[in-house]
């Protein structure tokens, strides 16, 4: 088995190598434009606390949108696990969609909705007699809604797996015992969630913290920076100050890590028996007729975070200029001529298909080995490999992004700038992302099935071709298509890392933004997000015939 | 036996995991066409034994010989592969491939082997009949029911004529009536193909039930190796005694020889009973009396007979467990259920000295 320890070799330097340059470079004192340093200190550190602003934005951003989307995650997930609305399950699957959206998809059609005075719903505010905006989405406020819609799902997904997993029975014998409803929600009901809801919020909260996109599109024009557009910020700056975004992207991890670790550790020590692996399905409550107004409630949030901001592109990409009133829209196809026509554009969409399936294709046998190797075979030093694998995850990916520039700049190889470089970055970053998507699979699948093949007289090929592959197809499948849609919206890494020559698809509608274009780019990110949802639907259908036969 | 060339021999085995001892120094063999039980508590190493001579777990220490070829060695460097040792395994889980029919998972063996078309669809058809399973043939395994899925394992492993079987405590996912039926069934099937068997169970009335030997283990250690009835009459340690049937063990000492040449035993509570002579000699300090060898009667008899007092009663159907106090504390005792007393009822308590194993 020569091929474990070469991919080893080869995950560990995509890995540690921009991390460790990522390292040096914020302990640079000197000048910022020389590896390695002149100079080092840990000045670069101490210039985050003498201006504590950005860190106060980021923090009262992010428990904003933390708290709204826990909110929206819990009554989604109670609503869709507790009572008897009509059309449960349809709804269970579209609370999938908003994560699809993305968070700069989200900013730029709220942007168009709540922009002031222009916006689609503040001119409606207007015409209905309203002098002032309804409200102005280029705010903190703005960019925790924004940020809220998307990591409400993340925040369902959670809550609701702990609310599924719980033993109705322990809510029967309260019941049973004496206790009122009231009693029994207070006393059972409500500790047995507290673990879930605790981990969601953390968990929403770490992710916050490194947040680029909305925090970008909607912070920028108020000069509202948080940690992410202030690293952004700082190697834009002339010279660029590479010390002080990599100590602040650093220091960003650091404080993620903490807090996810934080949030593993009440899991661990606060699940009960909520998890005992098997699933429940707690008997609906029979809520009558208020259960047209929760269903109303749970169409309410895809609506908002799906439906109407898609409307508001869509409408916004087929007109001439964004800016009129409402009696004076003029439409035309013309944003998608100069979308798919404009020198730059049209290359920036070839581009991200092209990476999108270079990288799946190469990163799903790659991580799938990987895979196989931590969770089966009894390698030494499986654990450090599966730490290895999954650091990305603890770095936000503007921060690797800032990591890999600075270290491919310094290699003599001149892929920097190529799409070589986009190529291995989305690798490096998505490891994570097909690693536990596999990982996933790969412990569904009972060891003994493999064994009982080779006791039956299989050799290792002949039983990783006719038991192990077959059982994981359906793994491997949804490993590609996420891969394939973290690489085809990919933001963070990308601005960084893209060339004149490499353009790619979510920094160019960010770039044709900049230059307020708004119509061109609703155009643009509408046909991202076709690109997305058409694979999104393929996964489902995977999806589902996956949980059609597993065993 | 010992002129026989047996089919498994395995010699001082020892699996170490990391500091942990799970199998410590085993040693058995089998003889072509036995079934032999390893029976044992969860973690005494029995299923670890089983799965280092199918090859799916590495040994330590020792040797390991199938059909008189060495297929692991610690001193000769030498591990042959699971896939080609030519034995073949019925799992706990079943491990039936939810992605193929019941033929192709009965097949894959074959196909393995790659035999000709006509001898697969023979053979899958012969065995599938064996365990009455030939109606589901073209049916997906993904749903079937869990007794099925246990006879097509069962069909699975023997398709290919392995020299050697390996049941891995195949019925403890049945439920209780299903599993009695399988037990019967395994037996008629192993008889009937007259292959040699080992099987791993922690249920001690099912190893008792189809087992030509059944071999103890503690701790990764045997404890003693016997047919079904050795193991009941004449355990040899406190564990197997305590573990094999349903015991009494009645604590005092050793106060003499009678006339006729048992021991004198001394009971707590000043009963004096006559007890056999442990077969290795040595006295130790516990008898082990087996809860259907106590005669309950309403008057007194000759050895052995000390009065007693029902003090509960449970009606199991096939027999009824009493509770019975007695100068040494409490005896538990088995009779038919046509022997009925009532509780608080008195009795005399009665046994052979054959029956009590000093220990």
């Amino acid at each position: 088995m020569w091929i474990a320890p070469l991919l080893l070799l080869v995950c560990g330097v995509l890995v540690l190598y921009p991390l460790v340059y990522l390292v040096t470079e914020s302990f640079n004192i000197g000048d910022a434009q020389t590896f390695p340093p002149d100079e080092y200190g840990i000045g670069n550190y101490i210039e985050l606390f003498e201006e504590p602003k950005v860190i106060l934005n980021t923090l009262w951003v992010a428990c904003l949108a933390t708290v709204l989307a826990v909110l929206f995650g819990f009554i989604q997930a109670w609503i869709l696990t507790r009572t008897a609305i009509p059309g449960r399950a349809r709804l269970e699957r579209l609370m999938q969609l908003p994560y699809y959206m993305t968070p700069l998809i989200g900013a730029l059609s709220w942007g168009v909705l709540l922009g002031p005075k222009t916006g689609l719903l503040n001119q409606v505010w207007h015409s209905i007699g309203f002098t002032s905006d309804f409200f102005n989405i280029y705010t903190p406020w703005g960019i925790a809604w924004v940020m809220a819609l998307f990591e409400g799902t993340v925040a369902f997904v959670m809550i609701a797996a702990s609310m599924k997993s719980m033993d109705p029975s322990l809510e029967e014998s309260s019941r049973v015992l004496g206790a009122s409803k009231l009693r029994t929600a207070l006393k059972i009901t409500l500790p047995m969630v507290a673990p879930g809801v605790l981990s969601a919020t953390i968990f929403v909260f770490a992710e916050m913290l490194g947040s680029f996109a909305a925090a970008f599109v909607l912070g920028i024009p108020g000069r509202f920076f948080v940690v992410t557009t202030a690293i952004w910020e700082a190697t834009l700056s002339f010279p660029p100050d590479y010390g002080r975004a990599a100590a602040m992207g650093l220091s960003l991890s650091g404080a993620m890590v903490l807090t996810l670790g934080a949030a593993k550790f009440i899991m661990r020590k606060g699940s009960y028996a909520t998890i005992s692996g098997k699933a429940f399905r707690p008997r609906p409550m029979e809520v009558g007729a208020i259960r047209w107004l929760l269903m109303a409630i749970s169409w309410g949030y895809i609506v908002v975070a799906v439906v109407l901001p898609l409307m508001a592109l869509t409408l916004t990409s087929f007109e001439r200029f964004a800016t009129v009133i409402v009696s004076q829209m003029r439409f035309t196809f013309a944003n998608y001529e100069t979308a798919m026509a404009m020198g730059s554009l049209a290359p920036a969409f070839a581009n991200s298909l092209l990476l999108g399936i270079v990288v799946a294709t190469i990163g799903v046998p790659t991580i799938g080995v990987l895979a196989w190797i931590i969770y089966r075979s009894r390698m030494p030093g499986r654990g450090a490999m599966e730490f290895l694998i999954m650091i990305p995850q603890a770095v936000p990916r503007l921060v690797f992004g800032l990591g890999l520039l600075w270290a491919w700049i310094n290699i003599p190889i001149p892929i920097y700038g190529t799409l070589w470089l986009l190529g291995i970055a989305y690798f490096t970053v998505f490891m994570p992302l097909g690693l536990r998507t596999i990982a996933g699979v790969v412990m569904q699948v009972d060891k003994s099935l493999e064994e009982c093949a080779r006791v039956c007289g299989a050799a290792w090929t002949y039983q990783m071709r006719t038991i192990t592959l077959p059982l994981l197809r359906p793994g491997l499948v949804a490993a590609w298509l996420l891969i394939f849609i973290a690489s085809v919206r990919e933001l963070g890494v990308s601005v960084f890392l893209m060339g004149p020559n490499s353009k790619v698809v979510a920094p160019a509608i960010v770039n044709s933004w900049l230059s307020s274009s708004s119509e061109l780019s609703a155009a643009m990110a509408l046909m991202q997000t076709v690109m997305v949802f058409i694979a999104v639907a393929i996964l489902f259908r995977v999806a589902r015939r996956v949980e059609g036969d597993v065993v | 036996m010992s002129d026989v060339q047996p089919r498994i021999e395995v010699k001082d085995l020892v699996v170490r995991y990391g500091d942990a001892v799970a199998v410590d120094n085993v040693n058995f063999s089998i003889a072509p066409g036995e079934l032999v039980t390893l029976l044992g508590p969860s973690g005494c190493g029995k299923t670890t034994t089983l799965r280092a001579i199918a090859g799916l777990e590495n040994p330590s220490s020792g040797s390991i010989r199938l059909n008189g070829q060495t297929v692991w060695s610690g001193t000769e460097r030498r591990n042959v592969p699971a896939e080609k040792r030519g034995v073949s395994m019925v799992f706990q889980s079943y491990a039936i491939w939810p992605h193929m029919t019941v033929f192709e998972n009965v097949a894959y063996g074959l196909r393995v082997r790659k035999a000709p078309q006509s001898e697969i669809k023979a053979s899958v058809a012969r065995v599938l009949e064996m365990v009455q399973m030939q109606a589901y043939a073209d049916r997906p395994s993904s749903n079937l029911s869990g007794g099925q899925q246990q006879r097509v394992a069962v069909a699975r492993a023997i398709a290919f004529s392995p020299n050697v079987l390996l049941f891995d405590e195949p019925l403890s996912n049945l439920d209780a009536k299903l599993r009695a039926e399988m037990r019967v069934e395994l037996r008629e099937l192993q008889r009937r193909l007259d292959i040699t068997s080992l099987y791993v169970t922690h249920d001690q009335e099912e190893a008792l039930a189809i087992s030509d030997r059944v071999i103890v283990m503690n701790k990764g250690k045997i404890e003693q190796i016997g047919s079904p009835e050795e193991l009941y009459n004449r355990p040899v340690s406190l564990f197997v005694a305590d573990f094999v049937g349903a015991a009494n063990m009645i604590q005092g000492q050793v106060k003499g020889t009678a006339p006729d040449g048992s021991l004198l035993f001394e009971a707590t509570g000043g009963i004096t009973l006559e007890v056999e002579a442990p077969p290795a000699g040595g006295g130790g300090s516990v008898v082990a009396l087996r809860s259907s060898y106590i005669h309950l009667t309403p008057m007194p008899e000759t050895h052995n007979a000390v009065p007693g007092t029902i003090h509960r009663r449970m009606f199991h159907g096939d027999f009824i467990q009493y509770v019975v106090d007695w100068p040494a504390g409490q005896l538990i005792v088995r009779r038919p259920p046509t022997e009925y007393y009532a509780e608080g009822s008195g009795v005399t308590v009665s046994f052979l000295p054959e029956h009590c194993i000093l220990l």
